[in-house]
């Protein structure tokens, strides 16, 4: 126990200062070919015809790639969480999203392969796109996914994470004001100083060793023999060196599509992102629509929260249905309320597909219960501090998903920041503690949603 | 690397320079590269041949007689301490290091970038009465800032930019934060000789003057005969409604 | 062409227009300045040119017949850390380390040229790095740490030092 707590330096640290840390493009590889990608140029289109020709000719180009040369095209990241795969690698007979590689190619040096994307000819048939997901169930939307508009593959097949808890028409009834509220972040880029790199050498046993930048290794590991349809003792990945990747580097957006230039050149093969592919095609946090309607009373108590959340998963789930859940879980913040009503839909747009960023799907709900928090202490005139002390999860609140709170921090938390900003909290706020409700602070609507801690 | 396989020259001499560009034919100028190396690079820009100004001679700065005259290979940063509102608009551009390396001339005829504005130094410039010096196609020309912009200026090599400091001045900017912030718009104004001038960056693809206000000096008049783009950094409506405003803050100062 | 890098004079065979970038990492094996956008935004890429702070990106190889370049490997070793970089360890100032080089290059000209840097100085000089880990207040910790000499000796073993308690502050932040 001697390092809780005690100021180490960091085992990483003398490499950083002194320039020595190896990064994936800092890894030294005799032979090698420089890797560019073909992206989509339109937001939703049939590719009526593809002409690889004048690229696969121009000297310097050692191989070029497309669908055909995937075992795999289509694999889901997180099929073992259940979430069917949706997404080709590489486009297959459309685009739905601009910056959607199609083809890549391999040629000695950066300036023939940019040279050789541009000789490869596309025939586009646009189509009409979608990018507003409120508009995503109009009768008129065109349908931009195999599954329709939004996912339909929760449990049971269901179109939407669903939580019901309590009696949410009742508490309707009985509120003396309802709150209403919308709530929309809007997307975030990940803007890691290290673009997405990859570097792939085939080894002479048959093997690949991969250079990535993952966050996630064993993972990448999994998703390229995935699609590759090898076995994981084939591949050998080497990393863990991660400039800066906040949830946008779980994608293995890059080792695939190098793996497959180097089995077919025969020589490694690296694929460096620009920074424009970083801002304009690579995965963002996802913008979010939150309606949330509360059921309160005029003394400030929620007694009920009917929330609809719309996630814009872009052109492909991948990890979207899974921030979802997490974020259903938290819809309600750190307060109890007992009674929901909550509908959470993934909603495809021929957008660039959206992932994980710090908290995944959970600081979009942080954010719009705290504003909404606020404002129902604004619209009913209660102290912001005290409407929230008041509802805090204490030892034994439930959450959404009915999970009962051993040791929530809440309340000290909101004591500690009104400390902290020098707002006054009046004596029976200051005195408040997390343990289990009582008296005043467990009226009538809280009794039947308090649960047993010890229960998991 | 085939990007980079241009053939480079590095005259030596002012006049040196002049005959290497000739008529500006084929001819990629790099003073700073902070404008054209970007491009380069992406394969934006694929040049034949490459005339580098580093140790041209173009670098110096003269004051004589109350005219300014700056060389075009002079950095951004040389400009910080000197007068406005040229200094204030040069202490803005991007950041210490950039500035250092990017230079006058660079600037001058930076032609409008893909999304945003470019050229900082045009606006504090017109509203100094500058003349610009340039050679190319037809020899050397000296005219007012202005015709140059209104010209073939992306096809000459400009040699230096002169002016005479005016009796007040003003500047207002408002700008995207970055590291380095995006100058999305920004008003020079200038008094000399009794004669107002005002122009704007940020509305047109390169900086204009805005003749409404100069006759009127109201910044209500800010709008005439001009119509600001969208683009990255904001819609041609948010700068419609920030450009009187700007204005109005440019004209308190003289 | 000749460059002198780090105090050593090597040959170099890249193209004159090659960015200066490019001809230190994949010419001569150079690592340290990075490629975070190759367009001048974000200094990752800043090394010394004569002493002064140049994005390496947006020059051309031409245009540093007879310069010293200085990049941060030149700056100290591992066993020898310059005081910037020392000051950068200590206080915890790279996280991802992918900015760093810039950062520290960037410092070392300031304190070079500016013997008791104000905060506006410090941030002025900094302006043109891009952080996306740290949030930049250690960073500039570091900074002023380095500018008063105020570096201790550096520890490349992670223990905690002697005469410590068992556990200090429960989650105290290191």
């Amino acid at each position: 126990m001697k390092a809780v707590g005690a100021r180490l330096p960091r085992y990483d640290g003398v490499a950083h200062v002194t320039g020595r840390t190896q990064f994936v493009d800092d890894v030294r590889v005799g032979n090698l070919l420089w890797a560019k990608a073909l992206r989509s140029t339109v937001h939703s289109a049939e590719i009526k015809g593809l002409d690889l020709s004048k690229a696969e000719k121009m000297k310097g180009v050692r191989a070029v790639i497309t669908c055909a040369d995937v075992p795999q095209n289509v694999y889901g990241h997180l099929e073992a969480l259940g979430i069917p795969g949706d997404e080709p690698l590489l486009a297959d007979g459309e685009v739905r999203y601009l910056g959607q590689p199609i083809a890549l190619v391999a040629a000695e040096d950066e300036g023939t392969a940019m040279e050789a994307i541009e000789a490869i000819e596309v025939d586009y048939a646009e189509r009409e796109p979608l990018f507003d997901i409120r508009k995503a169930a109009d009768s008129n939307a065109p349908k931009i996914h195999q599954w329709g508009n939004w996912y339909t593959h929760f449990e049971d097949e269901m179109d939407r994470r669903q939580i019901r808890k309590g009696d949410i028409e009742a508490a309707f009834e009985m509120a003396d004001t309802i709150v209403s509220g919308v709530y929309r972040p809007a997307a975030i880029e990940h803007i890691p100083l290290e673009t997405q790199t990859a570097l792939v050498v085939p080894e002479p046993s048959g093997r690949l060793t991969i250079y990535s930048c993952t966050q996630a290794l064993y993972f990448s590991m999994g998703v390229v023999a995935a699609h590759l349809q090898w076995p994981l003792n084939k591949l050998k990945f080497v990393g863990g060196t991660v400039g800066g990747g906040f949830g946008g580097k779980v994608d293995t957006a890059t080792e695939t599509m190098s793996a497959l230039l180097a089995l077919k050149s025969g020589r490694p093969v690296k694929w460096r992102w620009t920074r424009e592919e970083e801002f304009l095609c690579s995965s963002t946090r996802a913008p979010w629509h939150m309606e949330i309607a509360d059921a309160v009373t005029k003394d400030g108590w929620i007694l009920g929260r009917k929330m609809l959340t719309l996630h814009d998963s872009g052109a492909y789930a991948r990890f979207s249905p899974y921030g979802l859940t997490k974020h259903s879980f938290h819809h309600t913040g750190a307060y109890t309320i007992p009674n929901l009503h909550f509908d959470g839909y993934v909603v495809f747009t021929n957008r660039v597909p959206t992932t994980a960023m710090r908290g995944f799907g959970v600081t979009s709900v942080s954010f719009a219960t705290e504003l909404h928090m606020t404002r129902v202490a604004q619209i009913l005139g209660l102290d912001p501090f005290e409407i929230r002390l008041k509802n805090a999860n204490r030892v034994g609140d439930t959450s959404p998903n009915g999970i009962a709170y051993a040791d929530p921090s809440t309340v000290p938390t909101i004591q500690k920041i009104a400390e902290a900003i020098g707002h006054e909290l009046p004596a029976d706020y200051r005195s408040m503690n997390g343990e289990a409700r009582q008296g005043e602070l467990l009226p009538e609507h809280l009794v039947a949603q308090v649960g047993d801690p010890e229960a998991h | 690397m085939t990007r980079f396989d241009a053939p480079v020259l590095t005259p030596g001499s002012p006049e040196e320079a002049v005959q290497a560009f000739g008529d500006g034919a084929g001819v990629t100028l790099i003073a700073g590269g902070t404008i054209a190396m970007p491009e380069i690079v992406h394969g934006r820009m694929k040049p034949q041949k490459v005339v580098l100004l580093r140790r041209s001679g173009l670098d110096k700065v003269s004051r004589e007689g109350g005219k300014v005259t700056i060389g075009a290979a002079v950095p951004i940063s040389e400009l910080e301490q000197g007068d406005e509102p040229l200094a204030t608009a040069a202490q803005n551009v991007a950041d210490g290091e950039i500035r250092a390396q990017a230079t006058v001339g660079g600037n001058l005829c930076a032609g409008p970038g893909r999304d945003t504005p470019r050229g900082d130094l045009q606006a504090p410039l017109l509203v100094l009465g500058a003349q610009v010096r340039s050679a190319g196609a037809g020899g050397e020309r000296t005219e007012s800032l202005e015709e140059f912009l209104a010209g073939d200026y992306r096809r000459r090599l400009v040699l230096d930019v002169s002016y005479s400091p005016a009796d007040a001045t003003g500047y207002a900017a408002f700008w995207r934060p970055h590291t380095h912030h995006y100058t999305i718009l920004a008003i020079a104004a200038a008094r000399a000789n009794g004669e107002l001038r005002v122009a704007a960056t940020g509305v047109a693809p390169h900086a204009v003057r805005l003749s409404g206000v100069e006759q009127s000096g109201n910044a209500a008049d800010a709008l005439q005969g001009i119509e600001p783009p969208d683009d990255a950094l904001a819609s041609g409506w948010y700068r419609t409604q920030i450009l009187p405003r700007l204005v109005e803050q440019a004209l308190s100062s003289l | 062409m000749e460059l002198t890098v780090n105090g050593v004079s090597r040959e170099v065979q890249s193209p004159p227009l090659t960015p200066l970038l490019f001809v230190l990492r994949d010419e001569l094996g150079i690592t340290g300045p990075k490629a975070g956008c190759q367009q001048g935004g974000c200094g990752a890429c800043t090394v010394l040119v004569d002493g002064e702070p140049r994005r390496s990106c947006l020059a051309p190889l031409a245009a540093f017949d007879g310069a010293e370049i200085t990049t941060v490997e030149g700056l100290g070793t591992p066993e020898k850390l310059s005081t910037v970089q020392a000051a950068f360890h200590e206080h915890y100032a790279s996280q991802c380390g992918f900015c760093t080089s810039g950062f520290l290059v960037a410092t070392h000209a300031l304190l070079e040229s500016t013997k008791d840097p104000s905060c506006h100085d410090v941030e002025a000089a900094l302006a043109g790095h891009v952080c996306r880990c740290t949030g930049y207040v250690k960073i500039l910790e570091a900074v002023e740490a380095a500018a008063r000499g105020d570096v201790g000796e550096v520890s490349t073993v992670t223990r905690p030092q002697e005469g410590q308690p068992e556990v200090l502050v429960p989650g105290s932040p290191a």
